[in-house]
């Protein structure tokens, strides 16, 4: 390991927190869950404190999703590696749970300054 | 001299499929992050690139892919893409910085954020969602420590590699 290398580790850890900082910046709580299934919207959730179960019929079969507290997850799919259940709640406009191998996307809406950008 | 050159590629080849079948076995960080992986196919990628040429390490990275295409995620699946891309992007950015001052941990780091890059600029293209790339900073961040274990890795695999080449 040379200078040039920390160098470059410090760029990396740089643009890492310029990154981080400029998400959180354009970052607010979503009020609204959308579902997509292959691209096409099959679910709209309003992110209330309900408790409330949902079930999509995603690409290997069903997938449940949780919406608690003003947050949505997935809570049972059929995947390989679970990827997506695992993954938690998110409630953040830039947050989005991808479950690759049942093509769900579930995106957050609310209002944003990225709004105009992401489309 | 050919043909024990590509003899040793096709061994390094079936290295690297296998490496990265045991790496999809062993759920490191995948419950953490979604994608994340410790990236070991990678160390034979950095070894042909640094004994060899980068056409060379293309030349395997791009078979790797297919086979595991073959054998694990699929031919053409979404997986296949995302590996072909990172793993080419990753390449070429890391015989570009070879030719630089930085030392082979630095240019493993580089291959290692560019593999990233490339996965989630298909991401973007395949899921047509912009939302992903939010995922960048923290695949940006751990590419870090498992760029230099990587590259500390292949380091004194290439000390081995050219004793033996040199006894041959």
């Amino acid at each position: 390991m040379n200078k040039y290398d920390f160098i470059l580790i410090g760029v990396v850890l740089f643009v890492f927190i310029g990154l981080t900082i400029f998400i959180n910046f354009n970052s607010k709580s979503g009020n609204k869950a959308l579902v997509y299934y292959d691209n096409k919207l099959v679910l709209e959730v309003n992110l209330d404190q309900k408790r409330q179960f949902y079930n999509v019929l995603g690409y290997n079969g069903n997938v449940v999703i949780l919406k608690e507290n003003g947050k949505i997850r997935v809570t049972e799919e059929v995947s390989p590696y679970h990827i997506c259940s695992k993954q938690g709640f998110i409630s953040k406009t830039y947050e989005s749970i991808v479950c690759l191998p049942n093509k769900i996307v579930i995106k957050i809406e609310g209002k944003s300054n990225l709004d105009g950008v992401i489309g | 001299m050919e043909i024990q050159k590509y003899t040793r590629l096709t061994l390094f080849i079936a290295l690297s499929v296998v490496l990265n079948l045991v790496e999809s076995v062993i759920p490191f960080f995948s419950g953490f992050i979604p994608g994340l992986k410790l990236g070991l196919a990678n160390i034979v990628i950095l070894l042909v690139l640094y004994v060899y040429s980068m056409k060379d390490a293309l030349y395997v990275s791009v078979v790797r892919v297919i086979l595991v295409g073959i054998i694990r995620t699929g031919l053409f699946s979404m997986a296949f893409f995302f590996s072909l891309v990172g793993g080419i992007l990753s390449v070429l950015t890391m015989g570009i910085a070879k030719k630089t001052k930085l030392s082979i941990i630095g240019v493993s780091v580089i291959g290692s954020i560019f593999h990233s890059i490339g996965q989630i600029l298909v991401a973007i293209f395949i899921l047509n969602s912009f939302n992903i790339v939010y995922y960048l900073p923290l695949l940006i961040l751990f590419s870090i420590p498992t760029g230099i274990v990587v590259g500390f890795i292949t380091k004194s695999l290439i000390k081995y590699y050219n004793r033996y080449l040199e006894n041959d």
